[in-house]
């Protein structure tokens, strides 16, 4: 058990460094192929109408003309060891893990993207208990009470949440509960240390509209797993030993069904904490997923190579997780 | 993030002697309500803020909180460049020159801060010298010397701490100022290592330049002219621990979240007039929604829209439509323009007849509409220069605020003499990001289908569109693409302020080049140095005049309109009114009601 | 993001479709097609499903041709003050039967049908790419086993570890006007094309190289080897015909997810370029100018078609997948 969970652990920061190398490639490849020079770069760092000595001089020491190697050296050095950075008249030392500098806004990018974290965190949790409390027990029910008025009922609403875009849910929610008719006015994060009520209060739009869309996809993966799962035979010798439905439902029936479950949960998880990037945006939530945005908007190369390594790190240990959570519950995995 | 008032203002009062006539105030202390020009008690009106001062008071106490959708891109003062940290930097810091305080043009008058006068201009021009008022102390007490001024100026040139602020002093001072590495490198060597400045006693600043530039006060309103301490400069981080010389100090700032300020007990009120200390606390709230902030300001729940570049459309329909709510707003003429420019050298642009064939072809009422229609976007353009920047002249030569919707026999007309009977291909430019630009352009592109030039548009980012595309003319050229979207407010509002870097042959660079018309007209160019040499205000306004009309002439740039802004103003906010010379409501005379 | 498909139906992986009867055995039993349109024709939600589609791939071709011309300014349509249509509902009238959009007054009928063309082309393209590249390479994986398939799985994981409307985003932002030889929305389509496609392969390979492997285990395979039948024999002609009713049911449930990926990045932006017309980017300008608030209808009718289109999609994946199950019943 435990060679297998050291020999994922090595194989998950073997993922994580190639997908840094990919993404460094593709962010310093393609202005290059766009016909972009490093003059041009450093020019978009010293504000309007400068100097071509300014541009120059700072061209030099940020190393954009450095050859490609070199700047992943320096960016792989940073993460492990941490950089020093020219601020001022004294230089700013970048703690491990360094992500890198920006320019723009002058500031490391880690503690930027940490700041970002608690947001992004409390949005995908929440909206998270919610979905798999929600979209698993009425997929359970619908399955159970297959063919009925609620089944149709509630796999016609799941059908519709899945075909919803999570981005015009999100409007019309806002445009309902927080501006027509204020009961939920003004959604402003608030962090949880600071009015855990109102943390709570202003999350409650953002967590129903990103959790109404899994709950529908995870009710209807849930009914067809029980339905396969409760036609199995095993279940029948369940119920022929005498033991009682409840049980049969759930430690025999409910059990298999969600691994699949599982997995999706882990992979799903694990890309909404690399930043919820639409429902950030459709609601202002200044997480990770709006920070993207934003370091996109503004070109940012520090800050988007560092929120695409941090979202890469979510997904891979979200999923390194769901395998060894896997491998502990089903003894039939082997690896 | 949208950064409308990325070019800045420090609008300075140009004509003096023209503005203190129409001025009734007498430079009376900013907290006092002296600056009505209309009858004082006269229930506000839409509008009123523009020429009047809007609930006088001298009222103290209460917390006045500013809402805004973005953040700082620093409140550092020698490291900013958006128009709204200019007007509120004055809280915090005191640059040597700054504005009246008072409405209408009267607000674009130049009035000493941290200076005792004006600077006295000796050399032909080339040396400036200012006295500093003596026994300006920082928020710790420290006493403030002319060293600090220095320093001030000194740390912007180290683009690579600071790169935000505008670059007028290494581009104008003499000395070693193309070379001045800044004052973080080798400490000893270059802190005070500027020559162009001289500081021969605690209170005299001496400025040394290239060549004679009479705007020097101007510049001066600038925040980098700001003292700094050099013993607590921290470059980059200063920002986060501001030694304040202003009537409020910060008490906390989480960075691009919000911070507060309270007041600063070693400010000396009667040393400074032109601010005032009437709140007991300032709250800057960031990055908030501006859906938001539009419903958190009707609420009363804020009193001012940091941004000042007018609500939203939802709350733009709710005030227009609502008298009351109407009468508690102000659409002033802000002093921004929008336009396009056309690239004089992009074929078939070369030919004059072409350009001009553009001015007839564009449909101005769907561009206005496209920025927002009349009264949130603002009036139909005729001039690059709006009426509001000192030197503004009213000339109309291609008839677009009488044939509104373009005038395209005309235009077709200008096609046939410039050898395109049937209309040619050509690219329009724009920032994708912004959706006034976005529509604009469309709006554009159908306008000028309809006399058979065939457009293709392309959207590109804000953050490089001057750095890589649009403002690199090598780019324009090998791609085609002729217009480009635009638009300018003044660093200070006059001409040399709004034109020079738009249409001066000499401000043309190859990459983050701001005259994208190419313009090289020996006739505009000597024009601007004439009025570089001229020290008589009236005299220099004629010339910017001039050039403005001979730029449309030349028809590299297509004005789309004056900006307008929709700024609701809460009947808790006291001495509220609009000064041209921020492009925005004057924040430093601001206060609350009581109760 | 949601997870673009409704993966794992059952414990363990992919539901793997059982092998039917060997196509052109003599007796006189239905041929796996035939079974499943009997079964798919007695499902009504289905079949209605499947109309609607039909129809808005109609639309989507000939539509264009039939409304106005979805670029033309009716500005007197407009109240300037307030920038949104005249009239209620967003103008909508006999001449503009959808109303017209805010600040240009241009038809929202035909903007709506001229923006089906290319959410759809751009959906079909990228699922085809998506399930070209994943049918190869999960088929390999799972044929083939040992390293291979090791490999393939390992590149799998690197791209399921990619944010993708992360690199998406970036990628269509960095991207010039103009490069590979094609410019503008041609280029635009294609980028988005490859983006949606090329990251979207993982999710049909996992679930092909989880059939493959199943079916590789079967005995028929097992009997064909045994007449002495090779690799690519069996690849082509036992293996890939029973593939064909995953592939089948996949695509199809793929194609919602990808016109819902395309819907979010013209809504982040960088979608179609102006001023073509697409569903998400006027989403994205009823948000961008403020005016859903003042015309929510700008807002609301893309948004139901884009719904409409997804959910009948949905709904006839769902009776294709049904139909190609004979362990579900109805």
């Amino acid at each position: 058990m435990v060679t297998f969970i050291i020999r994922r652990l090595i194989g998950t920061i073997f993922l994580l460094i190639v997908v840094s190398m990919i993404t460094f490639a593709i962010f310093f490849l393609i202005p290059r192929l766009a016909g972009q020079n490093t003059y041009q770069l450093a020019a978009q760092y010293v504000g309007r109408n400068p100097t071509r000595d300014a541009i120059l001089q700072v061209e030099r020491q940020l190393g954009l003309a450095d050859p490609l190697y070199l700047q992943y050296g320096r960016f792989l050095r940073g993460i492990v060891f941490g950089a020093h950075y020219r601020t001022g008249p004294t230089d700013t030392y970048c703690p491990p893990p360094c992500f890198g500098y920006s320019f723009r806004s002058q500031l490391p990018v880690w503690p930027q993207m940490i700041s970002s974290v608690p947001v992004t965190l409390s949005l995908a949790i929440g909206a998270s208990v919610l979905w798999l409390i929600g979209g698993v027990s009425i997929g359970v029910l619908s399955a159970l009470r297959r063919g009925t008025l609620f089944d149709r009922f509630s796999m016609a609403v799941a059908l519709a949440g899945v075909s919803l875009p999570i981005f015009f849910t999100g409007l019309v929610a806002l445009e309902l509960f927080s501006y027509k008719w204020p009961i939920f006015p003004n959604v402003q994060y608030v962090p949880f240390t600071d009015n855990p009520l109102l943390w709570a209060r202003n999350l409650v739009l953002p967590w129903l509209v990103l959790a109404f869309l899994y709950a529908a996809l995870y009710a209807r993966l849930t009914r067809a797993g029980m339905l396969e799962t409760m036609s199995e035979d095993y279940i029948r010798t369940a119920r022929a030993k005498g033991l009682p439905e409840r049980r049969v439902i759930f430690k025999h029936g409910l059990r298999a069904a969600l691994t699949p479950i599982v997995t999706i949960f882990g992979m799903d998880l694990g890309l909404l904490l690399g930043g919820a990037i639409i429902t950030e945006v459709t609601f202002s939530l200044h997480g990770l997923g709006l920070f993207t945005v934003q370091a996109i908007n503004n070109q940012d190369l520090p800050e988007i190579l560092g929120v695409t390594m941090l979202a890469a790190f979510f997904i891979v240990i979200a999923n390194l997780v769901v395998d060894i959570f896997y491998a502990v519950l089903d003894p039939r995995v082997r690896f | 993030m949208r950064r409308r008032r990325l070019y800045g203002l420090a609008a300075f009062g140009a004509a003096a002697a023209l503005t203190l006539a129409a001025c009734s105030s007498s430079g009376s202390s900013s907290s006092s309500s002296g600056g009505n020009t209309s009858g004082a008690g006269s229930a506000p009106a839409f509008n009123s803020g523009v020429t009047s001062v809007v609930n006088p008071s001298t009222h103290k106490g209460g917390t006045l909180t500013f809402d805004w959708r973005a953040a700082p891109d620093s409140f550092d003062p020698g490291n900013t460049y958006y128009a709204a940290v200019w007007n509120f930097a004055r809280f915090y810091s005191t640059a040597l020159m700054t504005f009246k305080n008072c409405p209408g043009s009267c607000g674009k008058t130049l009035v000493p801060a941290l200076a005792t006068a004006p600077g006295v201009a000796s050399d032909n021009g080339l040396t400036w010298t200012y006295h500093i008022k003596s026994g300006v102390k920082y928020q710790d007490g420290t006493p403030v010397t002319s060293k600090d001024v220095k320093y001030a100026i000194e740390r912007t040139f180290d683009r690579g701490v600071l790169p935000n602020g505008p670059n007028y002093f290494a581009n104008l001072l003499g000395g070693n100022a193309k070379t001045y590495p800044g004052p973080y490198k080798d400490r000893a060597k270059n802190l005070m290592g500027l020559t162009a400045i001289d500081t021969p006693d605690a209170t005299t600043v001496v400025f040394h330049l290239k060549a004679p530039f009479s705007d020097m006060d101007y510049l001066l309103t600038i925040p980098q002219s700001a003292p700094v301490p050099p013993d607590k400069d921290t470059g980059a981080s200063y920002q986060t621990h501001i030694v304040s010389t202003g009537p409020y100090k910060f008490e906390s700032y989480q960075l691009n979240k919000a911070a507060v300020l309270v007041p600063n007990t070693e400010w000396n009120a009667s040393q400074f007039p032109t601010v005032s200390q009437l709140p007991s606390k300032l709250v800057v709230n960031m990055n908030m929604n501006p859906n938001d902030v539009d419903n958190r300001l009707l609420a009363g729940d804020a009193q001012v829209d940091f941004a000042g570049t007018g609500v939203q459309a939802a709350a733009r329909a709710k005030i227009l439509s609502n008298p009351t709510l109407k009468a508690q707003s102000d659409a002033p003429i802000t002093g921004f323009g929008w336009f396009f420019y056309i690239d004089s050298q992009v074929a078939p642009f070369t030919n004059l007849a072409c350009r001009q064939a553009i001015q007839y072809a564009a449909n101005h009422l769907t561009l206005q509409n496209a920025y927002g229609g009349p009264v949130a976007g603002g009036a139909i353009g005729s001039t690059v220069m709006p009426p509001t920047v000192a030197g503004y002249q009213n000339f109309d030569l291609y008839e677009a605020t009488t044939k509104t919707q373009g005038d395209p026999a005309k235009a077709k007309q200008l096609l046939q003499t410039c050898g395109q009977p049937n209309g040619f291909s050509t690219g329009i430019a724009y920032r994708s990001d912004r959706p006034t630009e976005t529509q604009g352009a469309q709006a554009l592109q159908q306008a000028l289908s309809a006399v058979g030039i065939k457009t293709t548009l392309h959207g590109y980012p804000s953050a490089t569109y001057f750095t890589n595309f649009a403002g690199v003319p090598k780019y324009m050229s090998s791609h085609n693409i002729g217009i480009a979207f635009g638009g300018w407010g003044a660093d200070w509002p006059d001409g040399y302020g709004f034109l020079s870097q738009l249409v001066s042959g000499p401000s043309i660079v190859p990459a983050g080049n701001t005259n994208i018309g190419m313009l090289n007209d020996p006739v505009v160019n000597d024009l601007f140095t004439k009025a570089a040499g001229i020290t008589d205000e009236a005299q220099r306004n004629a010339i910017w005049g001039q050039i403005d009309r001979q730029v449309m002439k030349d028809s590299v740039i297509v004005p789309i309109v004056y900006a307008k802004a929709l700024i609701y103003r809460p009947p808790s906010l006291t001495n509220v009114y609009f000064n041209q010379a921020y492009q925005l409501n004057n924040y430093a005379v601001q206060g609350l009601t009581g109760g | 993001m949601a997870v673009p498909i409704d993966v794992a139906t059952g414990p363990g992986g992919p539901e793997p479709v059982p092998a039917p009867a060997v196509a052109g055995k003599a007796i006189e039993g239905r041929s796996l097609g035939q079974i499943a349109w009997i079964r798919l024709r007695q499902d009504k939600v289905a079949m209605a499903g499947g109309i609607v589609v039909i129809f808005l791939i109609l639309v989507a071709i000939f539509g264009p041709y039939i409304v106005q011309n979805p670029l033309t300014y009716h500005e007197n349509l407009i109240d300037p003050t307030f920038s949104r249509p005249y009239g209620t509902l967003g103008g909508i009238s006999a001449a503009h039967p959808f109303g017209v959009e805010p600040i240009t007054g241009r038809d929202l009928l035909a903007r709506v049908v001229n923006g089906a063309r290319v959410s759809l082309i751009i959906a079909f393209l990228s699922t085809a790419l998506a399930v070209s590249i994943g049918v190869v390479m999960g088929v390999i994986a799972g044929f083939f086993g040992g390293w291979v398939d090791s490999v393939i799985a390992r590149a799998m994981d690197i791209f399921l570890a990619f944010p993708l409307l992360v690199f998406a985003i970036a990628l269509v932002g960095v991207i010039p006007s103009s490069a590979f030889g094609l410019s503008g929305n041609s280029l635009r389509i294609g980028l988005l094309v490859f983006v949606i496609g090329f990251f979207a392969w993982p999710y049909m390979g996992r679930i092909i190289r989880g059939q493959t492997l199943s079916l590789r285990e079967r005995e028929f395979v097992d009997a064909a080897r045994s007449l002495g039948a090779r690799g690519p024999y069996i690849l082509f002609r036992e293996l890939l015909p029973n593939l064909v009713g995953p592939i089948l049911v996949y695509s199809t449930l793929l194609i919602p997810t990808n016109i819902l990926f395309e819907a979010a990045l013209s809504y982040l932006g960088v979608g179609i370029i102006p001023p073509t017309p697409s569903w998400g980017g006027m989403i994205s300008d009823a948000v961008n100018n403020g005016i859903y608030s003042v015309d929510p209808m700008y807002m609301i009718i893309p948004g139901l078609a884009i719904f409409i289109t997804v959910m009948a999609f949905n709904l006839f994946g769902d009776g294709l997948r049904d139909a190609l199950d004979p362990k579900s019943s109805r």
